[in-house]
């Protein structure tokens, strides 16, 4: 679910909640988002100005203890929804830049899944040759993305207080995944 | 065994698609866009193409027009593996003659299962 409202700067406040995509080149838009152990993606061409935000998690605890177990088919699907988005607005693959952020894991307790979402999102753009432009990976804090897509401007701040994160939906539903309908 | 080629510009779904269809006892050969597709088809003639949409040089629904045009490829199953969720891109697709659609995230027993179907 995305939520839009305007407020006092002018901008626009697209929420980029977890599972979702969006891509925009409106200089009027700024994506926002909040992360804890998920991974957020932010694409941008500099010369056709257009930018996009994904917003995933993909590790869920293994059965083993102390292993993470990552959907890499959901992952490549979402960062692959962000390339068709960006080059469907004429953008070239070679022109983009991404930036990474988040994979935080945020209890000490807890398996790294934010390790592993962080490393599944490095792994991706090195074998899809996209240019890691910036990243802010890791360590045990919430981070706020603010994100201005045609300008390709990012804010990261991590959130020194105690805040809500949403919890991640670890599950994903499975059942329409993959449907085959044939002619 | 059933010989099955893939057509895909990312590197990252071809290698998922190679993991889970050699893991189905599949042979399989890849193509990273419908140009090299149509190169390497010249000269092979697997049982199963399966092919993105959203690809540079020739896209899957061009790769697809131009296979139905050729007699060798007429009738050659093709399933599209597509993040397009549209019902006019898939609409386009059957118009061009695909065989069947199937939708990202992909499960790889649907898919094994798909490739068996329309290979006999």
């Amino acid at each position: 679910m995305t939520i839009q409202r305007p407020v006092s700067d002018g901008l626009k406040r697209l929420s980029v909640m977890q599972g979702n995509v969006e891509i925009s080149r409106a200089t009027d838009v700024m994506m926002t988002t909040v992360l804890g152990s998920c991974v957020a993606c932010c694409m941008f061409d500099p010369v056709m100005r257009v930018g996009g935000m994904n917003h995933f998690l993909l590790s869920e605890p293994g059965p083993a203890e102390g292993s993470v177990k990552v959907d890499e088919h959901y992952g490549v699907y979402l960062m692959e929804v962000l390339i068709n988005g960006m080059l469907s607005q004429g953008v070239r693959k070679q022109s983009i830049k991404a930036h990474l952020y988040g994979g935080a894991n945020l209890h000490a307790n807890m398996q790294k899944i934010g390790s592993a979402n962080a490393q599944f999102a490095q792994d991706f753009l090195a074998r899809e040759n996209i240019q890691l432009f910036h990243m802010d990976l890791g360590g045990t804090t919430a981070r706020r993305v603010d994100f201005i897509p045609a300008q390709g401007r990012v804010r990261c701040r991590v959130l020194k207080e105690q805040v809500e994160v949403a919890r991640p939906v670890l599950q994903r539903p499975a059942t329409d995944r993959g449907d085959v309908e044939l002619f | 065994m059933i010989k099955v080629f893939t057509v895909d510009d990312s590197a990252s779904m071809r290698a998922l698609l190679l993991h889970a269809l050699t893991g189905h006892g599949f042979a399989v050969d890849q193509a990273e866009h419908g140009l090299a597709a149509l190169e390497w088809l010249k000269d092979n003639e697997p049982d199963v193409i399966i092919t993105d949409i959203n690809m540079p040089k020739l896209d899957g629904f061009g790769l697809i027009e131009k296979l139905r045009a050729d007699e060798r490829h007429r009738d050659r199953p093709i399933l599209v593996l597509t993040t397009e969720s549209s019902d006019e891109k898939k609409a386009r697709a059957r118009a061009a003659g695909a065989t069947g659609w199937i939708v990202k995230p992909f499960d790889a027993e649907k898919l094994a299962s798909a490739v068996r179907r329309v290979s006999h």
